[in-house]
C-alpha cells in the first residue's frame, strides 16, 4: 500500500465530494445542516481511528481534544475578537499540544490502563470547562460565538466545512498510508515484535495520539462555530463513548469505516429521537449487534457479502 | 420505477421531512426532556402543553387554524438540544419553539432561535442571562428568574427578622446565579444581615453530612438555599437528625414546596422551610385556577397534580394569543405581538415586558406546615410575591 489511492477509492470519494458540492442545489436547510453535522462526525470518528485502528489501543476520552478545539477556537473568537485565520489554528495546535501531553503519560501503559488514563484525562479536561465558569461559562456552555461574517449563514458555512474537512481527511489518509502509517499497523499487530525491529513503539503510539487529537480538534472547532456554542458535555466521557461506536460501527481495519459508522450513527439517532425516546436502547442494541455479528464494522460486513457474491458467481 | 429506485425517492423524501409533515396551520417545537434524569419535569411539562394545545384547538384553534405539535427529547443537553431545535426549524418547519428545563439547555435553543430567527418561548429556565446579556428579539421567558428568587428569598428573611445566613447551593449554573439573586435581594430588604458561610455542594451530590456540621457551627438562625428535588430530599433527612432545622428557618427556592416533593416526602418533610413554588394544586385563589387543576387531574388520573404543567400550559398560551393578535406566524410578527403581550392563566394574569422580553412570573411563598387528615406537607398561608425588583 503506498501514497496513491486505489482509482476506485478515488473515484467514490470524488463522488462523494462532488455530490455534496452540488447538496446546496437541494435547497433543503435540513439536508444541509445534516451534511454539516456529520461531516464534522466523520472527521472525529476517523482522527479516533488513527489510535485505534492503527495504533492499536482504545482511547475512552478523546472528546476531550474535541472539546479543546471547540472552546479555544470559541473563547479566541468570541472574547478576544481573534481573526478566524488565528484562532482556528491555535485552536488546533492546542488540541494537539493536549494531546501530546496526554500522550507522554498514557503511552507509559498499554490496553485498559491506557484507556482508563484517557479517560481520566478527558473527564480533567471535562471539570476545567464545567468549573472555569468565568472564560468557559461553565455548565450555562459557551454560547453566541462570534462566527466569522464570510461563513455566517448556512450554505457558506456548510461549504467551509466541506473544504476542511476534505483536507483534513485527505491529510489523515496521507498519514495513515505513509510509513508511519506501516509502522503504526507493525506496532499495533506485535508490539514486541516491533520494538524488537527497531521501532520506537513508545513514540509510534504517541504521534498516533497527537495526530488524533489534533484532527479531533479540527472537527471541535468547526463544531462550536456550528452550533454557536459549546457545551462541557462535548468533553463527557459519553461524547468519547459515542465516537467509539460510531468508529467501531463502521469499521476500525478500514480507513473510511469510522466516516460510515458516524454517518449510519448520526442518521439512526436523528430518527430514533423523531420516533421514541430510547435511543440509548438503540445505541446498546446496536452495541450488541458490532461485538457479537460485526466484529469489523460494516465495512467488514461488506467485504464478507462481497467476497460471498464474488464466490457464488464463480461457482 | 423500481423497487430500489422508490427506496431512494421515498428515503430522499423522508430526509427532505416532506413525510410525516402534517399540514400544520401553526406548528410549535416543544422541547422537553422526555427521558433520563430530566423526565421528572419534562413529561409532567409535556400533560400541561398538550392540555393546552387540546383545550386551543377544542375551541377552534386560532383564528381557524390548528396548533400542531412536534416534540423532541432535549435529553437535558444542551447540543443535543439545539440539534433537536435545528431540526423542529428546518425540518419540520415549526413557527415558534417552546420549553427547555436547565439553563444551559434554554441558552442553546435560545442561540439557535436566534440564529434561525425563529420565536423561542422559554417555559421553565431561570437563567438571568435570557433576558439580559444573552436576550436577542426572538426570545421571551415565561418562567421566573433568579433574580426574582432571590429576591423573594431575601423579603422572607427580612420579614422573619432573621440576622445570621448561612447560604448553600449547588455547585452549577442555577446555584451561583441564585446566590447572586440572593446578595441583590439582601442589600435591598435586610442589608444588616450577615451571611456567615457560602457552602456549594456538587450537582447530583448525595452526601451532605459535611456541610449540615458545617452551618450548625456557625449559629445561624436562617438557611438559604436552593437545592432542588432529590438534593433537598437528601440534605432534609440528613440534617433531622441533628437537629437542623428546629436551630434555623430554612427558606429555598427550586420549588421544593410543589407537590412533587411534599408528596414524596409525606411525613418525612421537615418543619421550618419556607419555599415557592409556580402553582399548588388546592389553591384556587385564581378562579380559572379550579377547572385548569380539574382537567389536569383528570388527564393525569390523580387527585394531587405536579406542578409542572401549568409553566408548559402557560407557554401555549402565550403562542396562540401572539398569533391571534399579529394575525400570522412571521417571527418579527409574532415578538412585536409578544412585546408587552398580557394574558390571564389559571395562576395570575401574565405580562411580557417589552424591553426585556420576561414576564412578570413571580411565585407562591410560604411556611410548610402539617394538615390535618393528610400525610403530606401543604403550604400555609399561601403568598403570592410577585415578579418586582424595587
Amino acid at each position: 500500500m503506498g501514497l496513491h489511492m486505489p482509482r476506485g477509492t478515488l473515484v467514490v470519494c470524488l463522488l462523494i465530494v462532488g455530490a455534496l458540492a452540488l447538496l446546496p442545489l437541494l435547497e433543503s436547510r435540513y439536508l444541509i445542516d445534516l451534511a454539516t453535522e456529520i461531516m464534522v462526525y466523520a472527521l472525529f470518528a476517523l482522527s479516533l481511528n488513527v489510535i485505534i485502528g492503527f495504533s492499536g489501543n482504545v482511547s475512552f476520552g478523546h472528546a476531550a481534544y474535541f472539546a479543546i478545539g471547540g472552546y479555544v477556537n470559541a473563547i479566541l473568537l468570541t472574547t478576544y475578537g481573534w481573526p478566524l485565520w488565528l484562532s482556528f489554528p491555535a485552536a488546533v495546535v492546542l488540541s494537539a499540544l493536549a494531546a501530546a501531553f496526554v500522550a507522554y503519560f498514557c503511552t507509559r501503559l498499554t490496553d485498559i490502563y491506557f484507556a482508563m488514563l484517557t479517560l481520566a484525562f478527558s473527564m480533567l479536561v471535562w471539570a476545567i470547562a464545567f468549573k472555569w465558569r468565568s472564560v468557559t461559562g461553565g455548565d450555562d456552555g459557551f454560547v453566541g460565538v462570534a462566527v466569522p461574517a464570510f461563513i455566517d449563514s448556512r450554505v457558506p458555512f456548510f461549504y467551509f466545512t466541506l473544504v476542511i474537512v476534505t483536507g483534513s481527511i485527505a491529510l489523515l489518509w496521507t498519514i495513515c498510508h505513509s510509513a508511519f502509517g506501516q509502522a503504526l499497523v507493525a506496532v499495533r499487530e506485535n508490539l514486541t515484535r516491533a520494538g524488537f525491529i527497531g521501532v520506537n513503539t513508545r513514540m509510534m503510539r504517541g504521534l498516533a495520539f497527537v495526530v488524533a487529537g489534533t484532527f479531533a480538534g479540527v472537527a471541535g472547532a468547526i463544531f462550536a462555530m456550528y452550533n454557536r456554542g459549546v457545551y462541557t458535555e462535548s468533553a463527557f466521557w459519553t461524547e468519547s463513548a459515542q465516537v467509539l461506536i460510531m468508529t467501531l460501527l463502521g469499521g476500525m481495519y478500514s480507513f473510511f469505516g469510522p466516516a460510515i459508522g458516524a454517518a449510519v450513527l448520526y442518521i439512526l439517532e436523528r430518527f430514533a429521537n423523531e420516533y421514541t425516546q430510547y435511543w440509548p436502547t438503540v445505541l446498546g442494541v446496536i452495541l450488541l449487534v458490532i461485538v457479537l455479528v460485526l466484529p469489523e464494522g460494516l465495512v467488514g460486513l461488506a467485504r464478507r457479502l462481497g467476497a460471498r457474491l464474488v464466490r457464488r458467481s464463480g461457482a | 420505477m423500481t423497487s430500489t429506485t422508490r427506496i431512494t425517492a421515498a428515503a430522499a423524501a423522508l430526509l427532505a421531512g416532506s413525510i410525516g409533515a402534517a399540514q400544520a396551520d401553526i406548528k410549535i417545537g416543544v422541547l422537553y426532556p422526555t427521558s433520563g434524569t430530566g423526565a421528572v419535569y419534562g413529561v409532567p411539562a409535556m400533560q400541561g402543553h398538550d392540555m393546552a394545545v387540546d383545550e386551543i384547538n377544542g375551541g377552534g384553534g386560532v383564528g381557524g387554524e390548528m396548533l400542531v405539535t412536534f416534540a423532541r427529547d432535549t435529553k437535558l443537553k444542551p447540543a443535543a438540544a439545539a440539534a433537536a431545535a435545528k431540526e423542529l426549524i428546518t425540518k419540520d418547519n415549526v413557527d415558534v419553539l417552546v420549553g427547555g428545563l436547565s439553563s444551559a439547555v434554554g441558552l442553546a435553543i435560545s442561540e439557535v432561535a436566534r440564529q434561525e430567527g425563529v420565536i423561542y418561548i422559554a417555559t421553565i429556565p431561570k437563567t438571568i442571562q435570557m433576558t439580559t446579556t444573552k436576550l436577542h428579539k426572538h426570545v421571551f421567558r415565561t418562567s421566573s428568574h433568579t433574580d426574582f428568587e432571590g429576591d423573594a428569598m431575601a423579603q422572607i428573611v427580612a420579614q422573619l427578622g432573621k440576622t445570621k445566613l448561612c447560604d448553600i447551593q449547588l455547585d452549577y449554573a442555577y446555584g451561583h446565579d441564585l446566590a447572586a439573586g440572593i446578595e441583590k435581594g439582601l442589600k435591598r430588604h435586610a442589608p444588616n444581615v450577615e451571611k456567615v458561610i457560602d457552602l456549594r455542594s456538587k450537582l447530583g451530590a448525595t452526601d451532605y453530612n459535611a456541610q449540615i456540621t458545617q452551618i450548625l457551627g456557625t449559629g445561624c438562625d436562617v438557611v438559604t438555599s436552593g437545592l432542588w428535588g432529590s438534593h433537598f430530599v437528601n440534605f432534609a433527612q440528613q440534617a433531622q437528625p441533628f437537629g437542623l432545622f428546629d436551630q434555623v428557618v430554612y427558606i429555598s427556592g427550586g420549588e421544593i414546596a410543589s407537590h412533587e416533593i411534599a408528596g414524596r416526602m409525606g411525613k418525612d418533610y421537615p418543619d421550618n422551610v419556607w419555599s415557592n413554588t409556580y402553582e399548588l394544586w388546592y389553591d384556587h385563589t385564581v378562579p380559572a385556577h379550579e377547572k385548569f387543576q380539574a382537567d389536569l387531574a383528570a388527564r393525569a388520573g390523580t387527585k394531587e397534580t405536579a406542578m409542572w404543567p401549568v409553566l408548559a400550559y402557560i407557554g401555549v398560551k402565550f403562542i396562540a394569543a401572539a398569533a391571534e393578535k399579529a394575525g400570522s406566524t412571521d417571527a418579527d410578527e409574532l415578538a412585536a405581538a409578544l412585546e408587552g403581550m398580557s394574558i390571564d392563566t389559571p395562576v395570575g394574569p401574565r405580562t411580557i415586558d417589552p424591553e426585556t422580553h420576561q414576564a412578570d412570573t413571580g411565585q407562591f411563598w410560604g411556611p410548610m406546615v402539617r394538615k390535618e387528615g393528610v400525610d403530606y406537607r401543604v403550604m400555609n398561608p399561601v403568598t403570592y410575591i410577585p415578579a418586582k425588583i424595587d
